[in-house]
């Protein structure tokens, strides 16, 4: 688009030429060939339209008043004079002339919105070819940067490049074209903090622009393009398309990475379902066996003590493996924990049940303070942490020593719930929380997923307390019938 | 019922779980048939109309939801679903659709037979009689009133239904979604939070202890359970 000489000036010099010779040798030539006045004028009025049309109104203008000159002095008598004998005359001349000038008015015009509507054409070609680019051929994502590239090149930049945010927010540049095409970092800054577009003319009469890309209230990033002789209209909606595209590149991501999490999550379910159900289904049968000889061997108390081992022993497997997928499937985020109200008594009853072989032999003593609001947690997590705890303090007591589980409001917290499982064994020792069983471990992190927590402490006396904390029910007010 | 001893289903993919369920189910006077997937449950339970059906919920072919759809599409045979941790969604899905009860693997057999016989029970009565009589508990449907120690235990309208639905189904689970469509006609409004603020005052009326109660058991994941049988 951009000639070697700056084109308008030499096209000015040309026409203002162009006029007054045209005028002159017209004259000539209708002198030389005898012409008439009204056939002279018919050739005057066209040449002054075509010099309109081509060279805009005030030429057109300037054309009709020499032309009108011209015709009244070598084609009216008396010829050589700018006077005119007959009034007649006079009505041709001025008409002559209001014609050529509103004739010349109207061609201009004409080809002025004939130009806006050239310009207005070429915008949306430029635009239409930009979309195309944009959305259909990129259809993959990483397509971006050609893509920028693309719409550097439509609008005649000789420079430029496009700025998204980073990991970190601040600006990448993704692709550029031409030397310097990032611009002024101190400008870009400006354009990206402010997020409004920032123009600098440039001695050399080109202009940069640093256009900031945004869509519905999001900021996609800032296009700099600098050039002399832009296609400046298409510059702004061109940045419109661009935002489009980088926020279709975003979607396109994260569309992608989504499903990969979803991929990944469904891997994982159907790969615990499977180790659940193929770890479950022999420890199934192993149980009803125990149950079938216990309940056939029952003569046999020697055997019997025997198959109580067995039991416990598989109960507590069982448990280990239920627990661990648990805190797999938590930790995978496959499972949230789902509190809701639940009453302490409920709890110590599912541990007790849950436990009944081992707690067959030994006394379980439970203490709910007067007034202990419900709880607001998962009630098989935290029974779970319950049955982990017991187990543990079966384990360090004496069998004829009871064991205690016991309910209170927290009085140090408002709003959480106690539960203590107390035992007369050893007490509490140094990193037992750390090192300590995997039963520890996995009651502390079912605490912790639910916004609780675990610690162990001396009892006095003797034997240690595992309190855990968790969030109580807010409180009902009293509701009458 | 015509038998004299009652005829049981029992289908599960696992051969030696399928084997101990029978040797048992029979040790203890059951009859007892078994099937190793949903499509050959259905089969057999419409050819031989057992009294109880025993389900597990995942199996190759139709899993265990068919079968319980396949029977309640005919009648209200009992089924038990044998279930496992950490898939609690399909055991609320199962009772939803119609299971009565519900014991998780790897479940005891003296666990599976108590409930086995408080089904057969259940299903032997005729409907709930006018007036449900507890340990200390009574309720009176026709004219909507509860006693407890002879003394009047005054309910609003929602926890009288709410307790009528439970002890109805004494030492049944009854889910969430169960009571919301039974109580609030499934009211599009009412969200699981109301049935526990509702049951949370239910308690507090009628529990010598609420926070130990003895009545209406949490059924975690599930809704609740009403743990006294009825005299």
């Amino acid at each position: 688009m951009a000639g070697s000489a700056p084109p308008a000036d030499a096209r000015r010099i040309v026409v203002w030429v162009a006029v007054p010779v045209t005028v002159a040798l017209l004259t000539w030539t209708g002198r030389a060939a005898g012409a008439n006045p009204p056939t002279i004028g018919f050739v005057y009025m066209v040449a002054v339209l075509a010099l309109a049309t081509w060279g805009g109104w005030a030429a057109g203008a300037v054309a009709s008043v020499l032309a009108m000159l011209c015709f009244n002095f070598f084609f009216f008598l008396p010829f050589g004079t700018l006077a005119v004998e007959e009034p007649a005359n006079w009505v041709a001349l001025l008409s002559f002339l209001a014609a050529s000038t509103l004739a010349s008015r109207l061609v201009a015009t004409a080809r002025a919105q004939a130009e806006e509507a050239r310009r207005r054409q070429h915008e949306v070609e430029v635009l239409y070819e930009l979309s195309l680019g944009l959305f259909s051929v990129s259809q993959r994502s990483g397509a971006l940067g050609e893509a920028t590239v693309q719409v550097l090149r439509e609008i005649s930049a000789e420079s430029g490049a496009l700025f998204v945010p980073g990991p970190d927010g601040e600006p990448v540049a993704l692709s550029t074209i031409g030397q310097e095409g990032g611009g002024d970092p101190a400008l870009l800054e400006r354009a990206w903090r402010s997020e409004r577009p920032v123009e600098i003319q440039e001695a050399g009469g080109g202009f940069t622009a640093y256009l900031p890309l945004r869509l519905g209230g999001h900021f996609g990033g800032v296009l700099v393009v600098r050039g002399q002789e832009m296609a400046s209209d298409v510059l702004e909606p061109a940045a419109r398309l661009l935002a489009l595209a980088v926020e279709r590149e975003r979607l396109l991501a994260e569309a992608a990475h989504l499903q990969a999490v979803r991929e990944s999550d469904a891997l994982k379910t159907a790969l615990l379902r499977a180790v659940s159900h193929d770890l479950r289904t022999p420890l199934t049968a192993m149980r009803l066996e125990i149950e079938s000889l216990e309940s056939r061997l029952a003569g046999w108390p020697e055997v019997l003590a025997s198959l109580h081992g067995l039991a416990v022993a598989q109960a507590r497997l069982a448990r280990r493996i239920d627990n661990l997928l648990a805190l797999a499937r938590l930790e995978a985020g496959l499972a949230r924990p789902r509190p809701e109200p639940v009453p302490p008594g409920s709890l110590f009853r599912a541990g007790r049940e849950s436990l009944a072989p081992v707690l067959a032999r030994r006394e379980l003593a439970t203490r709910i303070a007067p007034g202990c609001p419900d709880l607001l947690a998962d009630p098989a997590l935290t029974a779970e942490i319950l049955v982990n705890l017991l187990e543990n303090a079966a384990r360090a007591t004496p069998v004829e020593a009871p064991l205690e589980l016991a309910a209170s409001r927290d009085p140090d917290r408002s709003g959480s719930v106690r539960l203590e499982v107390l035992d007369r064994g050893m007490g509490v020792r140094a990193g037992d929380l750390s090192s300590g069983g995997l039963g520890l471990r996995i009651a502390t992190s079912f605490a912790e997923a639910q916004g609780g927590s675990l610690k162990l402490i001396d009892r006095p006396g003797g034997g240690t307390i595992a309190r855990v904390i968790l969030p109580a029910a807010p409180e009902l007010p009293e509701e009458t019938a | 019922m015509s038998r004299t001893v009652p005829l049981l289903l029992a289908i599960d993919d696992d051969p030696a779980i399928r084997e101990l369920l029978a040797r048992e189910l029979s040790l203890a006077g059951y009859e007892t048939l078994t099937a190793a997937d949903g499509e050959q449950g259905r089969e057999l339970f419409e050819r031989h109309r057992p009294d109880l059906v025993i389900t597990d919920l995942a199996m190759p072919r139709a899993d265990g939801m068919t079968v319980i759809a396949a029977v309640r599409r005919i009648d209200a045979t009992p089924v038990l679903v044998l279930s496992v941790r950490g898939e609690e969604e399909d055991k609320v899905r199962a009772l939803d659709l119609g299971a009565d009860d519900y014991v998780t693997k790897p479940f005891s057999l003296r666990e599976l037979l108590a409930r086995v016989r408080t089904q057969l029970r259940r299903s032997g009565r005729d409907a709930a009689p006018e007036v449900l009589r507890f340990p200390d508990l009574e309720i009176d449907r026709a004219r909507r009133l509860v006693t407890q120690g002879g003394r009047e235990v005054r309910l609003t309208p929602t926890e009288f239904s709410i307790l009528e639905l439970l002890a109805g189904q004494a030492s049944r689970p009854v889910t969430l979604r169960q009571i919301i469509g039974t109580v609030w006609r499934g009211a599009p409004a009412t969200t699981m939070d109301t049935v526990r603020v509702h049951v949370g005052s239910l308690r507090r009326k009628i529990e010598p202890d609420p926070s130990d109660p003895r009545y209406i058991g949490t059924e975690p994941w599930v809704g609740y359970r009403f743990l006294v049988e009825p005299e």
